[in-house]
């Protein structure tokens, strides 16, 4: 393989670790807020688990965003 | 097994169903190798079986079977149609007739037209040098041939199919034909079979509201009863309001439930991949995008284009901020959708193509039994979270698209009228992903 080509699919391959790392981070704020204020008031519980599936589906597309981005480099690559 | 007893026998049913699938996911992996990786050793190439399987094809191919010296694809050969502006519409039966046909041949997957096939380098030569100079050059000098060679590539092809038995074929592109392929392709016949399972669904339920009047609810009726209310009074009437959300619920039921049963189609043994592709996701998201303009009120278009309620300089800097927004709301859900249920799929895929590769196709019995257990118990856990993913994708999309068509219909006018504050829009509109 060229270097040059090489050089980006290295890059899709960091950038993919990066993705996973700012998902895991945004994904494990929302978890632990949500479990904390579940914690707080029982009462509230099926409102704020609906409402952290939902937000933790808007960060997974954030995340997933950047992983078509390492996708569609690796491709063009090939 | 202490574990059988009465509470617990569901459970036991659960998990033997789902290590199933599981089991019946690698069934795609059943296939033969190219034939240059058999040579090397009976590799299997994973990263084109993940490729094959969220592209779309004309052939549903499920698995190979060994036969006697060569492979038995256990597939669906789709037919074409193909609309040429030269000949005018074509139906080809299987894959076969079109290359038999004369008129077209396949390169690279994509349908092409010929003029004619080339069987002699000299008439190879004479039809180059015509064309060369029909086109403007002059008369072929050696200094030239890169030019003629360029030129050559451009307008013949050749086509090899690895075949002993078929030797490569040169052709002749017709160049002023565009051919537009209109066919049933792999990805469309499983949308029409998923259009099949929700027609089945709905008119039987259908049937048990007009059967059982004002009893309560059984069977098939007691399952989906409770969606359609939830899609109701969760989703449309929230965000769209009491008196204008039946206008649009028909359309949030069909996005939620045809999303749905096309995820959950996707994690059956049939290969099949529909919201796993772009096409079909920007689609839907074109829908939606449609559905919100054709809704949209008069001053959602003045927020637009000129924004009350801020300077004059900053309401020429909102303008196409504003104009931006408006289509990054459909490309975000294109992208949502279409990244989840593919890069689920192709999770699943790799972890199970691990064992191949580290197995080297069957050669390393202990490469693959090392992975095993890892692979094993990773890809039930995903395997079951697409379960979620599968329902609550479905949901995303139609909340957004709920949340969208709310706000584009949405009447500021009678609220207030000049003093508007920018901090009011920011809490209101800030869905801009």
């Amino acid at each position: 393989m060229l270097l040059e080509a090489a050089i980006g699919v290295m890059g899709a391959g960091i950038g993919a670790g990066l993705v996973a790392i700012g998902a895991g981070l945004g994904i494990g704020n929302l978890a632990g807020k949500a479990l904390e204020s579940m914690a707080r008031q029982p009462e509230a519980s099926g409102n704020i688990q609906g409402a952290m599936v939902l937000t933790a589906a808007f960060i997974e597309g954030v995340a997933l965003f950047g992983e078509v981005v390492c996708l569609l480099a690796v491709l063009a690559g090939k | 097994m202490k574990y059988l007893k009465a509470g617990n026998i569901r459970l036991f049913w659960v998990t033997t169903f789902v290590y199933l699938f599981l089991i019946f996911n690698s069934l795609q992996f059943l296939q033969a190798s190219d034939s240059h990786a058999a040579a090397q050793g009976g590799e299997i190439d994973v990263a084109g079986i993940m490729i094959h399987h969220v592209t779309d094809t004309h052939d549903w191919h499920f698995f190979d079977l060994p036969g006697e010296g060569h492979y038995e694809a256990i597939s669906i050969d789709l037919p074409w149609l193909i609309y040429d502006n030269r000949t005018g519409i074509s139906f080809y039966p299987t894959t076969e007739d079109l290359l038999h046909s004369g008129k077209y041949i396949l390169e690279h997957g994509k349908v092409a037209a010929i003029s004619f096939e080339v069987t002699s380098i000299n008439q190879l030569a004479h039809h180059v040098e015509e064309d060369f100079k029909n086109a403007g050059g002059k008369n072929i000098e050696l200094d030239s041939l890169y030019w003629v060679n360029l030129f050559a590539r451009e307008h013949y092809v050749l086509v090899q199919d690895h075949n002993p038995n078929f030797p490569p074929r040169l052709y002749k592109l017709d160049m002023e034909s565009t051919v537009l392929d209109l066919s049933l392709t792999k990805t469309s016949l499983q949308m029409v079979l998923v259009g099949f399972a929700m027609i089945l669904v709905f008119i039987s339920v259908a049937g048990y509201y007009t059967r059982r009047k004002g009893q309560g609810p059984k069977g098939l009726q007691s399952f989906v009863e409770p969606v359609i209310v939830f899609i109701r009074d969760q989703i449309a009437i929230p965000h769209l309001g009491e008196k204008k959300y039946a206008r649009f619920l028909p359309y949030l039921l069909t996005l939620f439930f045809f999303i749905w049963f096309s995820n959950l189609f996707g994690l059956t043994p049939l290969n099949s991949n529909i919201a796993g592709n772009i096409s079909v996701t920007l689609a839907l998201a074109i829908l939606t995008f449609i559905i919100t303009l054709f809704s949209a009120s008069r001053s959602f278009w003045g927020h637009v284009f000129w924004f009350p309620g801020v300077p004059l300089p900053v309401k020429f800097l909102m303008m196409p901020v504003e104009i931006v927004g408006m289509f990054t709301k459909p490309f975000a859900l294109t992208v949502r959708l279409f990244a989840n249920i593919a890069a689920g799929h192709l999770m699943l895929l790799a972890l199970i193509g691990l064992i191949f590769i580290l197995g080297k196709g069957g050669q390393s019995v202990v490469g693959g039994l090392s992975i095993s257990p890892l692979t094993l118990a990773f890809g039930l856990f995903i395997y079951c979270l697409e379960f979620l993913v599968a329902v609550v994708q479905a949901y995303v999309f139609t909340l957004l698209t709920a949340v969208f068509i709310g706000q584009a219909m949405a009447d500021h006018s009678h609220d207030h009228a000049e003093d508007h504050s920018s901090t009011d829009h920011a809490l209101a509109g800030g869905s801009h992903h």
